[in-house]
């Protein structure tokens, strides 16, 4: 037998924590998405998400010009020019040294203007906390070199995460080669997130919520265009 | 209205810098933009971020990490746990496992949710009250054991240990459950693979001898993949292998998918071409394919005169009526895209397969369709070559050598029980058998008569359901304890839903709830299931992450590997695991069962048990455990395993049949075949090769058990499911569909499994409905809306099955519609999984827990979302848990080998006002 493989999950014991990157970010990829949640429910658990709140969630698409589904995932797009980050009035929203834009529980008193301001609909209220939530890029794994629980458990590789930033990282790469583009790019807040093979009606489709809300909980395909 | 009432809020707070900069963002990507957010004044550094969070994240680096196997479905992935306190924080995959390199679904975390799940069982439950009433006390384990055994020993020393029945949902134990029967003496372990996929396995296995745990396709080099009524994608045994790989095929590999189905499944939805089928159409098209593929010259005539078993005139003869035109008058497909994707599918040859499980299968017809089917690998020579439709040696151990040469031997300890003995004449097993019974086994060739189990084991009308191992006809189990074909004393469910998901389950219930039939009923689950409400003392089990497992399947990077499932934390309250359960039993019952289970540790016998993966180790069987997965990475890919020479071992006092060329040894008394004499391709010589397990150790495209099983089983002559040749016919009631007729398809969702999820807290907030979806043409034409609520009533099927004939109707459920367009208009989608009555708070979508494990102290398992912030229950306004399907839908096994037909249910659906 030849030599055995190292096992990488035994490497982060006394691993200090950091951020080096210039600006973190994700680059998602359409054309590889099955729909299959882990994502959302690996979010989910990795972060205590309560039931009714999410950070990343998963929305299946009527297409409007086939009788199929496409899939969308989302989270929070880590802007550039972040309107949450704008709105709030006690500064809790903040952002990290390579670009992150992350909610201080400490300061937040649960305003919800920075829920209202996102043109993405990535912040719940923790009803319970009173505190707004969103996605972090997991840094508790992120600033130990780990891929954000929703990255590690995409099992097609729609999900990835890196340096874009850095225009030799791989992931940078590869969003650039297959043209990725912000979704909701006229929204105007030059995320950090890329999606390939982004199509336009998207924007419209997926202008609210998550794939299936406390509010609107007969929808599991949402449709586009015209009530049929 | 409701989304630019939202965009008009927003527009409020968004900024004019952010508004001007969306040019830049597009050609912002390639340059490093550190310090160019335009709100750089507001920083958190890392340290002050860590500590504002909740006090209890994960913590990487002080968690410890185990690798164990998933059981969020029956694929079986590895895993790596996180254990942080005591408890397990989280789960991904293990990227050493060869199968799913490190790659899991949503259902990994299920684990988490079953674990901790406040309503989980945590003691010991005897029922006080009728049984079925929902009444129970807590008893000690030596209470327990000691009823349960007594009942067991007393049922075995009658000199009838038949009479225990153990039917499992879900057993991966690898056999472990099998040496407590086998040490018990009854052959009644029992199953459900009839419900899942009996009806695609005996294809496989009438072709290539075994059904190699599933069919293994080459998906990493594959340029085309033909797929009828699959849904690896979504929710497929094996799924989690496949997904990984037939994205980076389609994407990185520029393969092409194309998908023949009755609804949007998410393989359609990725796939290139979508045609939506008639249900039950697929081999239609496939044979007429099949008619393209040779009329064209497209042939692989080299593989299939050296391989088949029948010559290519003598098919085309046999398929030629079965054209394109006449399968675009059944399917709906237009016969110039069926030429069109035949003759591409050929051209990718040997880099293109077909996909199969398991829509084109569970029809009435199925089995022979899907023969039709399996016959298009075979004629364009794919089969164990590179791209294409392989038959990788699948699990480590057990049923025969092939494939499996210079691998270490994976094996029970011993003393291993011996099997129980056939019911032959003479034997108290066949003497309590009814005279109508007695008549049907009379009739069975001998072949089949002499290892026979009786009706629950070896139901004597469906041969070919143990005619290669014994898959039994699960659905049957209960109607046949009904009319007496079978008697019970002991009847042990084992994380069983029978009751909830079999179909036309009010039987299962009706059945379970006569204490005449059943005297004496144990359920083994985690939580309380609809099973184990019916029992009279439930014993709670250790969850996948508390418990040891041997693990060993067919891998997609065809080359043999195997796996172990170790417990992260020891079990909840006083849960324990089936090992520990059934040593326990053993040795309070006695009588030489206890030889058999003399452990103490249950690691002490996995360790045993894999002592010859531990020596591939310099570390022994703690590396082992360090890594949870054995493979040789540099043995050579399971390719063309036919070529290969015979083994040496097996050419040793071989005999070689004249006529056929097929080697044969003799060993135990049993002549065997091993291999085929071929002349090599290059050289002319003549070589002893393994060839294919099967009897003519060809691919039997022709296959003579298929009218014996039809004489042996009393079909009337010349009756299709008992045709030699593969051959197509449509099942019957099909033929003359009224106009508002309509056929019920099944699915499952990708976040559910086996109707054994809707408690898993997260996934049940994605799907806890099952609304049924329909053509928006369809609905048209009813005057249906989007969600009106219907009416749906399922006729009993006609022909030769279960109650096949009878007019009646099974029954009726209401639920409301959804219309989607991609749903064939003749078809009705219901989801598995919704309207349990059991398993909780959380399956049953109320804000308040009433099972009989709410009353358990176990603060261990408070859980802030459990149960008051279920938001879809309809106290909150939500949909609830959605309709109970399968009491609706027939009890329908397919003739001879009793796959149920899950998407022959021909129903009308009616608005209710």
């Amino acid at each position: 037998m030849s030599q055995l493989p190292s096992i990488p999950w035994e490497r982060l014991e006394r691993r200090q924590r950091s951020l080096p990157m210039k600006r973190a970010g994700f680059v998602i990829d359409l054309r590889r998405c099955i729909g299959c949640h882990a994502c959302s429910i690996s979010c989910k658990t990795e972060n205590d998400v309560p039931l009714g709140g999410f950070r990343n969630r998963v929305r299946y698409l009527e297409r409007p010009d086939s009788d199929r589904i496409s899939y969308l995932p989302l989270l929070c797009m880590h802007c550039q020019d972040a309107p949450c980050l704008e709105a709030c009035p006690t500064s809790a929203i903040t952002r990290m040294a390579d670009g992150r834009v992350v909610i201080n529980q400490e300061q937040c008193c649960g305003m919800k203007a920075c829920i209202a301001a996102c043109p993405y609909g990535a912040i719940y209220l923790d009803a319970k906390a009173g505190k707004a939530d969103k996605c972090d890029m997991c840094t508790h794994r992120t600033s130990l070199g780990l891929d954000p629980a929703c990255v590690a458990s995409c099992p097609t590789g729609t999900l990835r995460f890196g340096d874009l930033g850095d225009a030799n990282h791989p992931v940078t790469r590869y969003a650039q080669e297959h043209g990725a583009k912000p979704f909701k790019e006229d929204a105007g807040t030059r995320p950090s997130v890329y999606y390939i093979r982004h199509e336009p009606w998207m924007n419209e489709a997926a202008a609210t919520g998550v794939q299936i809300t406390p509010e609107d909980d007969e929808i599991v395909y949402e449709q586009t265009g015209e009530e049929l | 209205m409701k989304q630019k009432d939202h965009l008009l809020t927003r527009r409020d707070f968004l900024k004019m810098g952010g508004a001007l900069s969306v040019g830049v963002a597009g050609l912002g990507l390639a340059a490093p933009l550190f310090g160019n957010f335009n709100d750089q004044k507001l920083r958190i550094d890392l340290e002050k971020f860590i500590a504002s969070r909740k006090k209890d994240f994960i913590d990487y680096t002080r968690a410890k990490a185990v690798p164990t196997i998933c059981f969020g479905c029956t694929t079986h992935c590895g895993i790596v746990g996180w254990v942080q306190d005591g408890k397990v924080r989280r789960l991904e995959g293990n990227p050493l496992d060869p199968n799913s390199l490190g790659n899991t679904c949503s259902k990994v975390h299920g684990a988490i949710s079953f674990t901790y799940y406040p309503e989980r069982l945590l003691y010991p439950l005897k029922r006080v009250g009728k049984r079925g009433d929902g009444k129970w006390k807590r008893i000690t384990w030596e209470e327990a054991i000691e009823e349960i055994g007594d009942r067991l020993k007393a049922c075995r020393e009658s000199g009838h240990p038949e009479r225990f029945i153990f039917h499992y949902g879900r057993d991966k134990t690898k056999g472990f459950t099998k040496r407590f029967t086998n040490a018990f003496g009854t052959p009644n372990r029992l199953n459900r693979r009839s419900i899942c996929s009996s009806n695609r396995r005996v294809p496989l296995m009438s072709y290539y001898g075994r059904d190699f745990e599933w069919e293994t396709q080459d998906l990493e080099n594959t340029k085309y993949i033909l797929n009828f009524g699959s849904n690896p994608l979504e929710a497929y045994q094996g799924g989690m292998y496949m997904m990984h790989r037939i994205q980076r095929a389609r994407v990185d590999n520029g393969a092409k998918m194309v998908s023949f189905e009755v609804r949007p499944s998410a393989t359609v939805n990725c796939s290139d071409e979508y045609f939506p089928v008639m249900p039950g159409s697929d081999a239609a098209i496939g044979f007429a394919m099949a008619n393209v593929i040779i009329d064209e010259g497209l042939v692989d005539k080299a593989f299939w005169e050296r391989w088949a078993n029948v010559s290519l005139s003598e098919i085309k003869a046999h398929i030629k009526d079965w054209t394109a035109e006449h399968a675009e008058k059944v399917s709906g497909v237009p016969a110039a895209d069926i030429r069109r994707i035949a003759i591409e599918f050929a051209q990718a040859a040997p880099h293109c397969t077909t996909m199969t499980a398991r829509g084109s299968a569970k029809h009435y017809h199925g089995t022979q369709g899907d023969r039709g089917l399996r016959m298009l690998d075979v004629l364009v020579g794919n089969v164990g070559r590179e791209g294409g439709l392989c038959l990788s040696s699948g699990r480590m151990w057990g049923g025969g050598k092939y494939g499996q040469d210079g691998l270490p031997a994976v094996s029970q300890p011993k003393p291993r029980p011996p099997k129980p003995k056939p019911f032959t004449p003479g034997t108290p097993a066949y003497a309590d058998l009814p005279e109508g019974v007695k008549a049907k086994v009379a009739r069975l060739d001998s072949k089949w008569r002499n290892r026979y189990y009786g009706e629950l084991a070896t139901p004597s009308e469906y041969p070919l359901s143990w005619n290669w191992y014994g898959m039994k006809v699960g659905q049957l189990v209960h109607p046949y304890i009904r009319e007496g074909r079978a008697k019970v004393d002991v009847y042990m469910s084992y994380t069983y839903g029978a009751a909830y998901g079999y179909p036309e389950a009010k039987v299962c219930r009706e059945v379970l709830l006569d204490e005449k039939l059943v005297p004496f009923h144990v359920a083994i689950d985690i939580d309380y299931s609809e099973q184990a409400a019916l029992a009279d003392i439930i014993l709670p089990e250790a969850t996948s992450l508390e418990r040891w497992d041997a693990h060993s399947t067919n891998c997609y990077g065809l080359i043999p590997y195997t796996g172990i499932r170790q417990p992260l934390v020891e079990p909840m309250g006083e849960a324990r695991p089936i090992q520990i359960i059934l040593r326990d039993l053993a040795r309070h019952i006695g009588g030489g069962m206890e030889k058999y289970f003399d452990f103490d540790k249950v690691e002490d016998f996995y360790k045993e048990w894999y002592k010859n993966i531990s020596a591939q180790f310099p570390g022994g069987w703690e590396e082992f455990k360090r890594r949870g997965i054995w493979q040789d990475p540099s043995r050579a890919k399971d390719y063309q395993l036919y070529e290969r020479p015979v083994p040496k071992e097996d050419v040793v006092g071989a005999t070689i049949d004249p006529e056929t060329r097929v080697i044969y040894r003799e060993k135990k008394g049993k002549k065997r075949a091993v291999g085929i004499v071929m002349e090599d391709p290059v050289t002319g010589e003549m070589k002893a090769v393994r060839g294919f397990p099967t009897p003519s150790r060809k691919i039997q495209v022709f296959d003579p058990v298929f009218p014996l099983a039809a004489q042996s089983a009393g079909l009337p002559d010349g009756d299709p499911n008992g045709a030699a040749l593969p051959t197509l016919f449509t099942t019957p009631g099909f033929d003359a569909l009224e106009d508002d007729d309509l056929i019920l398809t099944t699915f499952k969702w990708n976040v559910h499994t086996q109707g054994r999820s809707s408690q898993w807290k997260y996934h049940a907030e994605v799907i806890h409905t099952n609304q049924i979806f329909i053509n928006p043409k369809t609905a048209e034409r009813m005057g249906l809306r989007n969600g009106d609520e219907v009416e749906i009533t399922v006729k009993r099927p006609k022909g030769l099955t279960y109650r096949g004939g009878i007019d009646e109707v099974v029954g009726s459920v209401r639920n409301t519609v959804r219309l989607l367009k991609g749903v064939h208009e003749r078809v009705v989608c219901f989801a598995h999984a919704g309207g349990h009555w059991e398993h909780g708070a959380v399956a049953r979508a109320e804000n308040h827990e009433s099972g009989p494990a709410a009353k358990n102290g176990r603060e261990s398992l408070l859980d802030a979302d459990v149960s008051a912030d279920i938001w879809w229950s309809k106290a909150r306004g939500g949909t609830g848990n959605g309709a109970r399907m399968n009491d609706v839908l027939p009890i329908n096994p397919s003739p001879l080998v009793g796959g149920q037909n899950w998407f022959d249910n021909i129903c009308k659906i009616r608005k209710v006002t």
